[in-house]
């Protein structure tokens, strides 16, 4: 495999993702300014200035026209691609933590921090109204025990599942805004949340040093993927049963000895065997965010240190088989 | 109280129900020799008992909360103590039963006397209780044979028993006292008076113990090998300018190695004694020859461990200063000096681990990365070189067929749990346990079989070995396909499940379409219109707000 390092931020990567089609690869840090790349070549094609503090998560519409982003500055801005202009910007009471359009792009949903006075609660947006895109919230959701820190639509449009802190696990229905499931799908915080490419399924990376698979509809579990570090992101090969995780120990309490103590691997397991079969090393602090790429031909990641590393796999990685 | 009803007429006790005893020593008729070891998790809980077969180890019992502090084996393997606030109790036979409890409040050390007769508890709360603070316990019958009060705060175990469990020894200051059981009365009513006695050790093999008292103005240090009950002094060494002393028997009890500690000058500064230019020395005690003769092997360079070979006649010493540390490996030879057989220069190691049937050594370094090296002593091959990072415990199992590398609890906080490897070095298994706190093998009594017998399996080893190749080969044909047979199960289920949701997503295709203006998304390149679209795009690439940085990336080599 042969790595591009993209060094465009100076402080640690927040989130990455691509666009549908993968030739673009969007990236959020904490130092306030998104990064849009080629992700043939890791040219950085344009940045997205206007947010006044840490960029906590982003998401591209599936045709690629608008990005959407939430930052500590409280505030939600949604940019258009082709030029880099802000088109909107929704004020929130405290930090955006998770935002992703639905299906048809036609709604976004993100999520805010309980901070001082403020309690964490899910919003729902309607982007198709054009001149303010959809400033006010169409659906409120206030969340006043764990609070949200991972999210995603399920398949069409009609429910928002959300992952909380202490390993919760909850589905909305939009159309009658209520809870209609929830589980306690992991013991800690639920770092981060990717659906498969029907997304029938979803994968969890928590704090408690696993990921899980859950069924969409059902939130029912499926499987476990165990480490001995605080996973911060997982995703879904979209061709093959492969679930690649990212994580490592905490910035906060890594030694500064070694980088092995805290291993900064991505680990790639099998999706129904549940077994690891192959590590990528590169990181010299934690995972925050991982990415297959739309074609499954490769994957991205993003670290504390501030890098973003894209990995194109070798044949060997197409040949591998677990006997069975 | 009690006599003061005494009944006029006696009535004979009645008989106690008969209690079969136990079968304490199934686990040694295993008929593939397989070993067990304990593994103790976080506040014992669970304590788990494992058998090592092959390809993989069988859980024989799993209890939460066995034990309030730890868990230990006796030295031969017969019973299993656990350690409570209220006492120990100990367990055995084949489901582990409980065989006996000893209530010592607070109890926080045990020791048992090498052939499981007795077993010594301190406790350093004990007086509440009116307990003593050293209880020596006889195991059968579960009642006090004496009680101690150390003078002084004590090194554990306090008692050193003989290999018979007919004596056992303390040190004290100037004086050495032994006891003899069954009367757990000193010897000759009186201890044995030493001036400036520093530690002992008892033989593994006679009841011979080697002290040795450290220099005096103008009187050397001595090393002296004494018989007991005698008492007689059967070989004394003196050395001159002696800082310290380790005894190390050598398990089969014909070899003593004494490492001296020696200096060139010493300066008195600040009350505490300076030792300048150290050399060390290994005197070796023939026990076996007439009158004892000793030999000495002398080392310029700081020694960080020795270790005799378990069965055989080598020790191996770990040497040098940290730039280039060395292990050398000596043979010894009746009527012979020690010879230097073997040096490995420039290792990374600090902790020498023997194979219990010898021949086979494990250097491990224990401090930094956990670098383990496996080496066949008899001709110095590195076997195979490897590590388990922080590392912090090495234990053979009883027979040496097998390694455990182990990091617990008090070494560090993540990455716990156990390896389990071959004694050539190929790792078997890594298992990591959230709240590992230690493994122990089961020990195994000495074999029954006499020295002739095993040299003549030896001899006719190439005759048995097939055997126990093709049972090994059936074996893990046996593990490969049920492994196959596992996945298969798996994946045949998962399938199932995936048709299912195939169902469904199949259903919502229309509802896709709708939301998408009709555009085809459900593969990448199911949207031919759209990705000449995104072609294009890149040329326009020049209308997009580039920043002010100039994009960096490297490529890195593979």
């Amino acid at each position: 495999m042969k790595p591009l390092m993209l060094h465009g931020h100076e402080r640690p990567i927040t989130q990455i993702k691509y666009n549908r089609e993968g030739d673009l690869l969007f990236s959020s840090a904490k130092d306030h300014i998104p990064n849009v790349w080629y992700s043939l070549n890791g040219e950085r094609l344009g940045s997205f200035d206007g947010h006044a503090g840490a960029v906590w998560c982003l998401d591209v519409n599936w045709e690629s026209t608008h990005l959407m982003t939430g930052a500590a500055d409280n505030s939600l801005k949604i940019w258009d691609i082709s030029n880099g202009k802000i088109l909107a910007s929704v004020t929130t009471l405290s930090t955006v933590r998770a935002c992703v359009f639905s299906y048809s792009a036609n709604m976004a949903a993100y999520s805010t921090d309980t901070q001082r006075k403020q309690i964490c609660g899910i919003n729902v947006i309607d982007c198709r109204i054009s001149d303010s895109f959809g400033s006010y919230p169409i659906l409120q959701i206030p969340i006043p025990d764990y609070k949200v820190t991972a999210m995603q639509w399920g398949p069409i449009d009609e429910t928002i599942i959300t992952g909380h802190e202490k390993g919760r696990i909850c589905q909305w229905d939009i159309r009658m805004s209520k809870k209609v499931n929830e589980v306690d799908g992991h013991q800690g915080s639920i770092n981060d949340m990717q659906m498969s490419k029907d997304s029938m399924m979803f994968v969890t990376a928590s704090s408690d040093h696993s990921a899980k698979l859950f069924d969409t509809e059902s939130l029912m579990h499926l499987k476990t993927y165990q480490t001995e570090r605080p996973v911060n992101s997982a995703a879904i090969s979209p061709i093959l049963d492969h679930v690649v995780l990212g994580g490592g120990q905490e910035a906060s309490v890594v030694t500064t000895t070694s980088t092995r103590v805290g291993k900064f691997d991505s680990r790639f397991y099998h999706l129904v065997f549940e077994e690891e079969f192959a590590r990528v090393k590169g990181h010299f602090g934690p995972i925050n965010s991982l990415a297959f790429h739309p074609d499954g031909r490769g994957y991205a990641t993003g670290g504390e240190d501030g890098y973003i590393r894209i990995q194109s796999f070798d044949p060997s990685y197409f040949e591998f088989n677990f006997d069975f | 109280m009690r006599y003061e009803e005494i009944p006029d007429e006696w009535t004979p006790p009645d008989p106690q129900p008969y209690i079969e005893q136990r079968d304490l020593h199934y686990y040694l008729l295993e008929p593939d020799a397989y070993d067990q070891f304990v593994v103790t998790c976080e506040g014992g809980n669970p304590v788990t008992i494992w058998q090592n077969t092959i390809p993989h180890p069988t859980k024989l019992q799993e209890r939460g909360r066995w034990t309030e502090k730890y868990v230990q084996w006796s030295p031969l393997g017969t019973y299993l103590a656990t350690i409570h606030h209220k006492g120990v109790a100990l367990w055995g036979g084949p489901t582990f039963e409980q065989i006996m409890r000893f209530t010592h409040i607070d109890v926080q050390f045990i020791e048992f006397s090498p052939c499981e007769n007795y077993l010594v508890t301190y406790s350093p709360n004990a007086l509440i209780n009116d307990q003593g603070h050293l209880i020596i316990w006889d195991i059968r019958r579960g009642e006090i044979m004496r009680t101690f009060e150390p003078d002084s705060p004590t090194v554990w175990p306090t008692f050193k028993w003989s290999k018979d469990d007919k004596y056992f020894a303390k040190i004290g200051q100037d004086v050495l006292s032994i006891y003899e059981t069954p009367s757990f009365g000193l010897l000759d009513k009186k201890s044995v008076k030493l001036m400036g006695i520093r530690d002992f050790a008892w033989s593994p093999t006679d009841n011979i113990l080697a002290y040795w008292v450290s220099e005096m103005k103008d009187v050397p240090a001595r090393v002296v090998l004494m018989e007991v009950p005698s008492r007689t002094e059967i070989r004394a060494n003196n050395i001159f300018n002696v800082c310290d002393a380790k005894i190390h028997w050598q398990k089969s009890g014909d070899y003593l190695c004494v490492k001296v500690d020696r200096y060139t000058r010493c300066k008195r500064e600040k009350g505490e004694n300076k030792y300048i230019n150290m050399y060390y020395n290994f005197e070796i005690f023939h026990l076996r020859e007439k009158n004892i003769p000793v030999d000495s092997v002398e080392i310029k360079e700081p020694i960080h461990a020795f270790a005799w070979e378990p069965v055989g006649l080598t020790f191996a010493v770990i040497h040098g200063e940290a730039a280039n540390i060395q292990v050398s490996f000596y043979g010894l030879k009746s009527g012979h000096k020690p010879v230097l057989l073997k040096r490995l220069d420039k290792r990374q190691c600090n902790t020498l681990f023997w194979s219990p049937a010898g021949q086979f050594i494990v250097l491990a370094d224990l401090r930094n990365n956990g670098t383990l090296e496996f080496v066949d002593a008899s001709d110095g091959t590195v076997m195979n070189t490897s590590e388990h990072f922080r590392v912090s415990d090495v234990e053979w199992d009883p027979t040496g067929r097998y390694v455990v590398t182990a990091t617990s609890n008090w070494k560090s906080k993540d990455d716990l749990g156990y390896w389990i490897w071959t004694f050539q070095g190929r790792i078997l298994s890594r298992n990591n346990l959230q709240k590992f706190w230690g493994l122990q093998w089961r020990p195994r009594p000495p074999t029954l079989l006499t020295a002739e017998q095993q040299k003549e399996i030896k001899k006719n080893l190439k005759k048995y070995s097939p055997q126990f190749e093709s049972k090994d080969r059936m074996r893990l044909t046996r593990a490969s396909k049920d492994l196959i047979e596992k996945r298969a199960a798996a994946m045949k289920k998962f399938e199932e499940y995936r048709q299912r949701t195939r169902a469904v997503w199949d259903q919502q295709k229309g509802k896709r379409l709708e939301l998408r203006n009709n555009v085809d998304t459900d593969t990448l390149d199911s949207d031919t219109h759209n990705m000449e679209e995104e072609y294009q795009d890149r040329g326009l690439s020049s209308t997009v707000q580039i920043s002010t940085k100039c994009p960096t990336y490297v490529v890195l080599p593979t």
